[in-house]
């Protein structure tokens, strides 16, 4: 399925899911599991587990898996994996999330990662973080591009006439085996090929009573409850909406169909890509100089019940908390740092005195500043002077080296890094 | 280039961006409509105190603002050839051998020439006659800038009439070595009045 601005809805989310999940594990192999399941400690973890997982990430960059196209706009299943890691850290409350679902199933079996099959468990809690993670982007991702409201619960529910589509699509192309359910979906006894399986070509022929019959007698054909007729509030207010239903369905039909002459939405040139920052300050100084006067035009939140339903609870915002692990960070400073001898001399050289950054950073160490990068560009861009790369690597040294660099731990390092990056934030512009 | 005069890179360029479009509120949700974000990108209805504010507090709403100003940018670019806002170009593999004596765009509407030897280097910014702007660049003159890959000024001038604008080399390294060194890439772009 494909919406405007959306990334993860395609058949590719598999793959960055199965990813996610092998990544995790290694790096939760890495992390003591302790303060994961205290209350107060959870939120700490997440830096760690941000680091190890992207590091993990990148190290299998090269895997057939990672380098496969994740989605038709052509951002490969390690891009998305990547993004999405990095979006978990911007939102911690799903890591609480999982955190708590991780302390409840410790209660319930103990060390249950180390057991047999436990495993497969461990990866399902990272799967079901993830799984609510993409929906909750893809609908900002939506919002941004198209300017109408959307919801995660919402996302879920586009692909959840999607996959139904799908589903009654497949019924009919089978209508012989399948007399009876099509029948169903239909309200008709089928004797003879029905005209609708023929002029159901996509998505946008699909008649809303369809859905609604199709999830009302799925139970009957052998599979579970339809989703539209289970217990569960997510979907209430489409049960028996097939206006709703029915406009939902011609949404991703019209999409899919305009989306398929235009496979890129932009591809903007190095030097075009931040040219709405011009926009965006000019908008602000504009109202800062000649604001407007009034009245105020700020939306109403417009909230259906479908957006509200959101099964996931939401805990509150995630404090920093001292994290002063100290076998980590000796783990850190152990890790051969393999650089060469006058990487610091040379990369502190190479970086641009002059520049906004470096100005705003000034009273930071150039371990710090390079931890910002990394954080913020990634270890590999096409802007880094060589002189800040590895060698080995040809990317920026990992956060381990830096804090070997820096003589600090690698919780400090994160700490630096973070309070450089509210600095940056709150810093004026040149 | 003055020792304490603060000037942005491309790197910090895109270090902003990162910092606008990265940070999430939790509960985050659009507070302004496409109308009143396409006025104020027009000019036409500066925000209020009060939208500022729901616009810098909520970056889910400045995330629509970025995709409204793209628009409104590739809107003006296809309308007419006016659009052109620059063009980059890369040093290819082949050209950290000898050092180039010549660089070209990706457009293929710029090139960059080096003539000189050691020392004594001057760099020549070259416009290529078929390129889609070319008349109204000649006619116009306006003020161009070449930067570096690290954003770093190469050269800055008027065409003169056969397209073409000459200047002494700044740098101190020979052009194939300061490029290498900065990134290993250029753009050629109007100065904005």
């Amino acid at each position: 399925m494909r919406l405007p601005g959306t990334r993860y809805q395609e058949h590719g989310w598999e793959q960055v899911r199965k990813l996610l999940g092998q990544c995790s594990l290694q790096a939760f192999a890495r992390i003591d599991p302790a303060p994961l399941l205290e209350p107060g400690a959870a939120p700490g973890t997440l830096p760690a587990y941000v680091d190890l997982a992207a590091e993990a990430l990148h190290a299998a960059g090269r895997s057939a898996r990672a380098a496969a196209p994740g989605n038709s706009y052509g951002d490969s299943v390690l891009e998305l994996a990547l993004t999405l890691v990095y979006e978990l850290q911007a939102r911690p409350g799903e890591w609480l999330a999982f955190c708590s679902a991780l302390a409840a199933e410790h209660g319930r079996l103990g060390a249950f990662w180390h057991k047999p099959g436990g495993e497969a468990l461990l990866r399902k809690k990272f799967n079901d973080m993830y799984a609510v993670l993409r929906d909750q982007v893809d609908s900002d991702n939506y919002q941004a591009a198209c300017g109408r409201p959307c919801s995660a619960n919402r996302m879920y529910a586009y692909r959840m006439l999607d996959t139904a589509y799908g589903e009654i699509a497949r019924l009919f192309a089978g209508w012989r085996e399948h007399a009876a359910q099509v029948g169903a979906i239909l309200g008709r006894p089928i004797e003879a090929e029905p005209i609708e399986a023929r002029q159901l070509r996509s998505i946008s022929d699909c008649r809303p009573e369809w859905v609604l019959r199709w999830s009302e007698s799925l139970e009957r054909f052998g599979g579970s409850a339809g989703p539209l007729h289970t217990r569960s509030k997510r979907f209430a207010s489409l049960k028996g909406n097939a206006g709703k239903i029915g406009a939902m369905l011609r949404e991703i039909g019209e999409y899919e169909q305009l989306s398929a002459n235009r496979d890129q939405d932009w591809l903007l040139d190095a030097g075009e890509a931040t040219l709405w920052l011009d926009d965006y300050w000019r908008v602000l100084g504009e109202s800062m100089e000649a604001a407007t006067p009034g009245p105020d035009q700020i939306l109403e939140q417009i909230e259906e019940e479908l957006d509200r339903a959101d099964t996931h609870e939401r805990d509150e915002p995630a404090r920093e908390c001292e994290n002063t692990d100290a076998a980590q960070a000796e783990a850190g400073l152990a890790q051969a740092v393999s650089l060469p001898p006058r990487f610091l001399e040379l990369a502190r050289a190479a970086q641009d005195a002059g520049s906004w950054t470096a100005h705003v950073l000034a009273g930071d160490s150039l371990p710090v500043r390079l931890a910002v990068y990394l954080k913020l560009l990634g270890a590999a861009d096409d802007s880094y002077p060589a002189d800040w790369l590895d060698p080995a690597t040809g990317a920026l040294p990992t956060m381990q080296q830096l804090a070997a660099l820096d003589q600090m731990s690698l919780p400090t390092l994160r700490k630096r890094r973070d309070a450089a990056l509210s600095r940056l934030a709150a810093a004026p512009r040149p | 280039v003055k020792e304490n005069e603060l000037k942005t890179t491309s790197l910090d360029r895109k270090l902003q961006e990162k910092l606008l479009l990265a940070r999430r509120v939790e509960g985050d949700r659009l507070q302004l409509a496409d109308a009143v974000l396409v006025a104020a990108l027009d000019g036409s209805r500066p925000l209020t105190a009060v939208e500022r504010a729901a616009l810098e507090a909520s970056p889910l709403t400045v995330r629509r603002l970025r995709h409204l100003a793209i628009e409104r940018r590739a809107a003006r670019g296809a309308s007419n050839d006016a659009g052109w806002v620059g063009s980059a170009g890369m040093l290819r593999a082949a050209d950290s051998g000898g050092g180039p004596d010549q660089l070209t765009t990706d457009d293929g509407c710029w090139s960059l020439h080096f003539v000189g030897r050691d020392g004594d280097w001057r760099v020549i910014l070259q416009l290529a006659a078929g390129a889609p702007f070319a008349p109204r660049l000649m006619q116009e003159q306006p003020l161009l800038r070449v930067v570096d890959g690290h954003g770093a000024v190469v050269l800055q001038g008027r065409l003169d009439a056969d397209g073409e604008c000459e200047a002494a080399w700044p740098f101190a390294s020979a052009p194939a070595v300061h490029f290498q060194q900065a990134g290993a890439a250029f753009a050629v772009a109007p100065l904005r009045p």
